[in-house]
């Protein structure tokens, strides 16, 4: 038995959250959905200079997002792990306990790769609702979701994009990446790649920070804000003093794929990419992530042979 | 769920002028004591706390006092930043933040019953100071101790007060850049130190900090002593932003400065490619 839900009903149900949530739909959304939890700038202490008092900011509000597709939600996944080891990230679990996430695909898949609920496509018409979570039951106790006898057909089949075929061998990408430090591809990068940071902001996966103080015009209270950052910045790592370890756009270049695909899979055991494809898309120098990825691959395997 | 980034206040009891661009606070708890851990120490040497001025931010500094203190804790602080410079015009009486400690620290189990090189200069002394206290509170569970501490100038040598009672501990061996008349140790990260160094290599270790001393004193004097790498822990800086693993500031390699180190064995980066 499954869940069923008319295509034309799904903005209903939304409407009808509404009352318990902030609904967000994200559908064809620029910035990903680390935006909700990690926001690009954030107020997370006040500091009240009369009274010495410190606050933290605190977050009440239950947040619905919309429209996530798989590699957006495999991406929630694996933020959540990282938000959680080795030691949790309190302003980002404030806001990420109080959210529920719903998929929408018209792919079929495998195992679930994240979220709460997703909405599976049927026909042009309806929509299958897979739970997977008590947050997710929760919400679809509704009368827009009508119980069908039959389970629709699991018509999975492995039709891997080329890209994500190039990410599922973690390990060797790990090895491949860390190999390249030499190749000439990280000098014909950093003639083009413009250090903007766009690749980082628009990835669901980049979560880097760097907290700045501001103060008020009255000298009355101080606030601490955490805002995105991006190591391909030319600030990025540099230490007082002014030593900056990593000086070059091609320091900081390699140290962008060193992070998503050896460090990630050192730490993690996988890269910290799902083949979104949005850096490629927003990239204002036109790098191609999978290309960069495949040329790399493509010599280490002549090499390694 | 406990918020790691939330800074506990601590009042500047004490400032003292070490050089003319480093100064001494020390910090004591808004009430009560700092607390111990299971080895009855506040925190282990080359620690790293982060202490914060609301409106000028947050930085990493190694305390300089002695671990098993808990009444206070000593950093050592230059100004050479906004937080730093701020830092700087506080006074006795006045609050700061802190959080920490954090990182792992010198491995104090290890090193026991070892002799034991310790190189630094200029402003990198305050984890090797918290580390001398404690070997000097354990002096019996040590081989011989030696501390080669570098500055660019005389003038630049920091807790000139604290070295000569260390002397009594252990052996202090000095050297500037650039020497004046009355000077009388040595000049330069030099090779005739190891003269002054009387140790069983095979059962030694070396600890550093700071970028400076690092690479002359490796050459010059560790790998000519017979100090392994294995056996060589180099305390490292980064800036980092949360202390916790996430922001990516301090990354090196497939490290994290703020988690698995600030002390590392020295191969496990040597090879790093930044």
């Amino acid at each position: 038995m499954s869940l069923i839900i008319e295509k034309k009903q799904i903005k209903n149900w939304l409407k009808e959250l509404k009352k318990e949530f902030q609904v967000i739909d994200t559908r064809n959304s620029i910035l990903p959905a680390k935006q909700y939890f990690l926001p690009p700038k954030e107020d997370i202490f006040i500091f009240n200079k009369k009274t010495k008092r410190l606050t933290n900011s605190s977050y009440q509000r239950k947040t619905l997002i919309f429209g996530l597709d798989l590699n957006d939600l495999e991406a929630m996944t694996q933020l959540d792990e990282i938000m959680k080891n080795p030691q949790p990230d309190f302003f980002y679990w404030q806001k990420r306990e109080k959210s529920v996430l719903v998929g929408l695909t018209e792919e079929s898949f495998g195992p679930a790769p994240g979220g709460d609920i997703i909405f599976k496509k049927i026909n042009p018409y309806q929509y299958q609702a897979m739970i997977l979570t008590e947050k997710g039951e929760e919400i679809i106790n509704s009368p827009f979701f009508k119980k069908n006898k039959t389970r629709a057909n699991e018509d999975f089949k492995d039709k891997l994009g080329s890209f994500r075929k190039i990410l599922l061998d973690s390990e060797v990408l790990a090895d491949a990446v860390a190999w390249s430090i030499g190749h000439k591809i990280w000098d014909e990068l950093a003639k083009k790649c413009l250090s903007c940071g766009i690749c980082t902001y628009v990835c669901p996966l980049c979560y880097c920070f760097s907290v700045e103080d501001k103060v008020n015009l009255d000298n009355a209270k101080c606030v601490r804000c955490r805002q995105w950052d991006a190591c391909t910045l030319p600030h990025f790592a540099r230490i007082a003093g002014g030593h900056n370890f990593h000086k070059t756009i091609k320091e900081r270049y390699y140290n962008w794929f060193y992070h998503k695909f050896v460090r990630a899979y050192r730490e993690y055991g996988r890269s910290q990419c799902v083949a979104c494809g949005r850096c490629q898309r927003y990239c204002p120098a036109g790098i191609d992530i999978e290309k960069v990825l495949s040329e790399i691959l493509e010599d280490y395997k002549k090499v390694k042979k | 769920m406990k918020n790691l980034y939330l800074p506990f206040k601590v009042k500047i009891v004490k400032t003292e002028t070490l050089s003319h661009n480093v100064k001494l606070f020390r910090l004591k708890k808004d009430k009560g004591k700092f607390s111990k851990d299971k080895n009855d120490l506040v925190f282990t040497p080359g620690q790293f706390v982060l202490i914060s001025l609301f409106g000028y931010g947050e930085s990493p500094f190694g305390p300089a006092s002695s671990p098993y203190e808990s009444s206070y804790i000593d950093v050592v602080i230059r100004g050479v930043g906004t937080l730093t410079e701020a830092l700087h015009n506080l006074k006795q009486g006045d609050e700061i933040f802190m959080r920490g400690p954090y990182g792992n620290g010198f491995p104090l189990k290890f090193i026991e019953g070892k002799d034991m090189v310790l190189v630094t200069g200029g402003c990198g002394i305050p984890p090797i100071a918290a580390l001398i206290e404690y070997v000097r509170a354990n002096r019996n569970k040590f081989g011989g101790v030696y501390l080669i501490y570098g500055a660019k100038t005389p003038a630049d040598l920091l807790m000139k007060d604290r070295l000569k009672k260390w002397e009594k501990d252990i052996k202090v061996l000095l050297t500037v850049d650039e020497p004046d008349k009355e000077w009388k140790g040595y000049v330069g990260m030099v090779t005739e130190l190891i003269d002054d160094i009387k140790i069983n290599a095979k059962n030694a270790v070396a600890s550093m900090c700071g970028p400076g001393p690092m690479m002359g004193a490796l050459e010059k004097i560790l790998r000519p002593l017979g100090i392994s790498d294995r056996r060589i822990f180099v305390s490292l800086e980064r800036k980092m932003q949360c202390g916790i693993g996430k922001c990516q500031h301090c990354a090196t390699g497939d490290k994290y400065v703020c988690q698995d180190g600030p002390v590392f064995y020295f191969d496990q980066i040597d090879k790093n490619w930044d």
